[in-house]
């Protein structure tokens, strides 16, 4: 044990001593604590609904974008155009040319002609591509008109609109869990995942082999158990991931929370995580991590050049990219057999599991079951890997196959 | 301390490579393991080290089993290997570490290392940035950081260049004086002649020779003479030896400045320096062969 802390004390520096990792985590912790502050500092209402906090009004009024109008057909009612245009400032020129300049000259935003009751003239100097004026345009002359014709044969237009958008009042009772509403987190905290296998694992095979390259292996193996260095090494990667990911995961939730109300709640789909479902993802999604480390170490010490390393762990990463992509397609149908099957495997639980947790029915003995045998797969993967790591560290040359590696482990332990 | 190798054997996946190795080793001596590459030293030292099992056989410290864990141990590996990317002293902290000592006595320890082998400077260095030279007297003082009882060194001269190469003399010689046991592997048989008292020589898996250098060198020298004369070369003294000492001795080496007789069965020295005195061969040199190791070794191990 007391080598094990030695091995993992060793290890961890490497990792904080970094000025790469150390920058990463920085630098996006940085930008998952200020980019929640942006509802603050920028206008984002059109996405959130909610106003800028302690905007000033006047300034506001300022930077409301100009349009023009000329009713050529005498319908254009201003209430009209504020009510469907709320954040534009309207101004009726004079005539079709002084329209054109004021558009040309990009003091407005754009210009309208109206030349009939169900006609206009849309003027725009560069139309971008999210261009909506004149559909929201349509909508101004179908109200005009609509209120026209109801006014000139002495219909009620509210009565009508009342009628045709009679409220329904809906008290909805979800009795377990809302999919819809778990369902974007999930998405994100399944991909975090993966991605932490992939790059750590990934990692700590590229560490295991280096020591391989560089001989250091030698030294290492007489000085102390395959399975203190082994283990010691996954436990660091474990920890350097749970850091860095729980930092800036950490900083993205506690500065989403503290900014909820100026989001209007709109980003709740990915940073408004239930602490049942935190937990859940943590105690799964570290078990895979630590599942898929011990494997990557031990496809690590079958080679001994790094440029190998891709080549020996890229089964490793076909079954973690398959496991990805089937937790991803299966996340709309959570109670499914297949996610039900693979949230037993050890390969898989990492991520069904705890989408099943998250957005399905399951039982506390499913769960307990999945557990532990994700706890006694990490141990059995411990074992192996740091068999074939012990095994495999001496041999330098040509890459070892794995089957012959698992060959050679069945014949020693005989 | 006598650290005893018994009969040991290790196969790797149906290739046999030790056939029954047996050496020992005591406090205060230095022992040379010797063989051509592959001939299992390495091997002989990984099972010492635990690093491998044997198949059979057993280690035994002062006749009980030996369990490397419980000794200090310092193992200079052939194939030189630390970190490159990370400081010298800390790596010297953490292999003292895993091999027992508490982190004050590891610095401690790697300081006194570093010092007495010319390389303190570089402590809070990277190691790549270090020379060859300066990176193998790095690794022999990560080797004997944690002051080991038992010292194996793996050709520790290669890459020293002759200042650094008495520094480890003087190094060597002072864990022999510290009654420490030392094993000593190497190709470069004028080192090993310098420090070790007894020899192993392994070939294909099997102990060759064994035994104290001196007694083998004296027996390998036994009915063998040296012969030179004054301005003749080797090979016309060859020939007037040869028909001159016909059935005394015959010539069994020729080397740059004398000859190398062997005494026929029952022949006596005194017999050859009668024959010499009455032939007109102006003897400059007669005397007993005393063999180098490399002779011995060669003649043992060579095809």
């Amino acid at each position: 044990m007391r080598k094990f802390c030695i091995v993992l004390k060793y290890e961890l520096k490497e990792y904080f001593s970094s000025k790469g990792f150390l920058a990463v985590t920085v630098l996006l912790a940085l930008a998952a604590l200020v980019l929640p502050f942006l509802p603050r500092l920028v206008d984002l209402s059109g996405f959130t609904g909610v106003k800028i906090v302690g905007g000033d009004s006047g300034q506001e009024r300022k930077d409301r974008d100009l349009f023009l109008y000329l009713d050529e057909a005498g319908t254009v009612r201003e209430s009209v155009l504020r009510e469907l245009f709320p954040e534009a400032e309207w101004q009726a020129a004079a005539q079709r040319q002084e329209l054109i300049d004021g558009v040309e000259s990009k003091k407005a935003k754009a210009g309208f002609v109206i030349t009939g009751e169900t006609e206009y003239e849309y003027f725009v100097y560069n139309k971008s591509m999210s261009d909506t004026n004149s559909y929201r345009f349509d909508e101004v002359m179908r109200t005009l008109y609509r209120e026209n014709y109801s006014k000139a044969r002495g219909w009620s237009l509210k009565e009508i609109q009342g009628m045709y958008n009679v409220p329904i009042t809906v008290s909805e009772q979800v009795l377990n869990k809302d999919t819809g509403e778990n369902f974007w987190y999930c998405y994100l905290l399944v991909i975090i995942v993966f991605m932490l296998i992939v790059m750590y694992g990934q990692m700590i095979a590229v560490s295991v082999t280096n020591e391989k390259s560089n001989r250091a292996i030698e030294v290492l193996v007489t000085s102390t158990s395959s399975n203190s260095l082994l283990f010691g090494k996954v436990a660091a990667g474990a920890l350097g991931g749970l850091f860095q990911a729980g930092t800036i995961l950490g900083a993205a939730l506690i500065s989403y929370q503290i900014n909820r109300k100026a989001w209007g709640g709109r980003l709740d789909m990915f940073l408004h995580v239930p602490a049942e479902v935190l937990v859940t993802f943590a105690v799964f999604g570290l078990g895979g991590y630590l599942f898929y480390a011990f494997l990557y170490g031990a496809m690590g010490a079958l080679v001994s050049k790094t440029e190998d390393v891709s080549k020996s762990a890229g089964g490793l990463l076909m079954v973690v990219m398959a496991v990805y992509f089937f937790s991803l397609f299966q996340l709309e149908n959570v109670d499914g057999p297949v996610i039900r099957v693979l949230s037993f495997l050890p390969v898989s639980s990492y991520s069904t599991m705890f989408a099943r947790i998250a957005m399905g029915t399951v039982s506390a003995w499913e769960v307990v079951l999945s557990f532990l045998i994700l706890v006694l797969s990490i141990l059995g993967a411990g074992a192996l890997g740091a068999g074939i790591y012990r095994m495999g560290t001496l041999r330098y040359g040509n890459p070892i196959k794995l089957s012959t590696a698992l060959r050679e482990l069945r014949r020693e332990k005989r | 301390m006598l650290l005893e190798i018994r009969d040991i054997h290790k196969s790797f996946g149906g290739n046999k490579v030790l056939h029954g190795v047996s050496f020992q080793v005591e406090s205060g001596r230095a022992l040379g393991l010797l063989g051509r590459n592959g001939a299992g030293k390495t091997t002989t030292i990984r099972i010492l080290m635990d690093v491998f099992r044997a198949d059979s056989g057993e280690l035994l410290l002062d006749g009980k089993r030996f369990v490397p864990g419980e000794y200090r141990i310092g193992y200079l590996p052939e194939e030189r290997g630390l970190y490159p990317k990370r400081k010298v002293m800390d790596q010297m902290i953490f292999l003292a570490s895993l091999r027992g000592m508490d982190r004050r006595s590891a610095r401690i320890g790697a300081e006194k290392w570093l010092k007495r082998l010319g390389v303190e400077e570089y402590a809070d260095r990277k190691l790549e940035t270090l020379s060859k030279g300066n990176q193998q007297k790095v690794q022999l003082a990560a080797t004997l950081v944690h002051e080991p009882q038992i010292v194996i060194l793996d050709e520790p001269f290669s890459g020293l260049d002759p200042v650094n190469a008495q520094v480890l003399k003087d190094v060597i010689n002072g864990l022999i004086a510290e009654e420490r046991i030392v094993i000593f592997s190497s190709h470069q048989m004028s080192y090993v002649e310098e420090f070790c008292d007894h020899i192993v020589i392994i070939d294909k898996g099997r102990v060759v020779l064994a035994g104290e250098l001196n007694k083998i060198k004296r027996e390998y020298g036994r009915d063998r003479l040296v012969l030179a004369a004054q301005d003749m070369a080797p090979a016309r003294l060859k020939e007037r030896a040869e028909r001159e000492l016909a059935g005394l001795a015959s010539v069994s080496g020729v080397q740059k400045d004398f000859l190398i007789l062997e005494l026929a069965a029952n022949a006596e020295r005194s017999q050859v320096l009668e024959r010499l005195g009455r032939s007109d061969i102006p003897v400059e040199l007669f005397g007993s062969f005393c063999p180098s190791l490399n002779d011995i070794f060669v003649e043992k191990v060579g095809v």
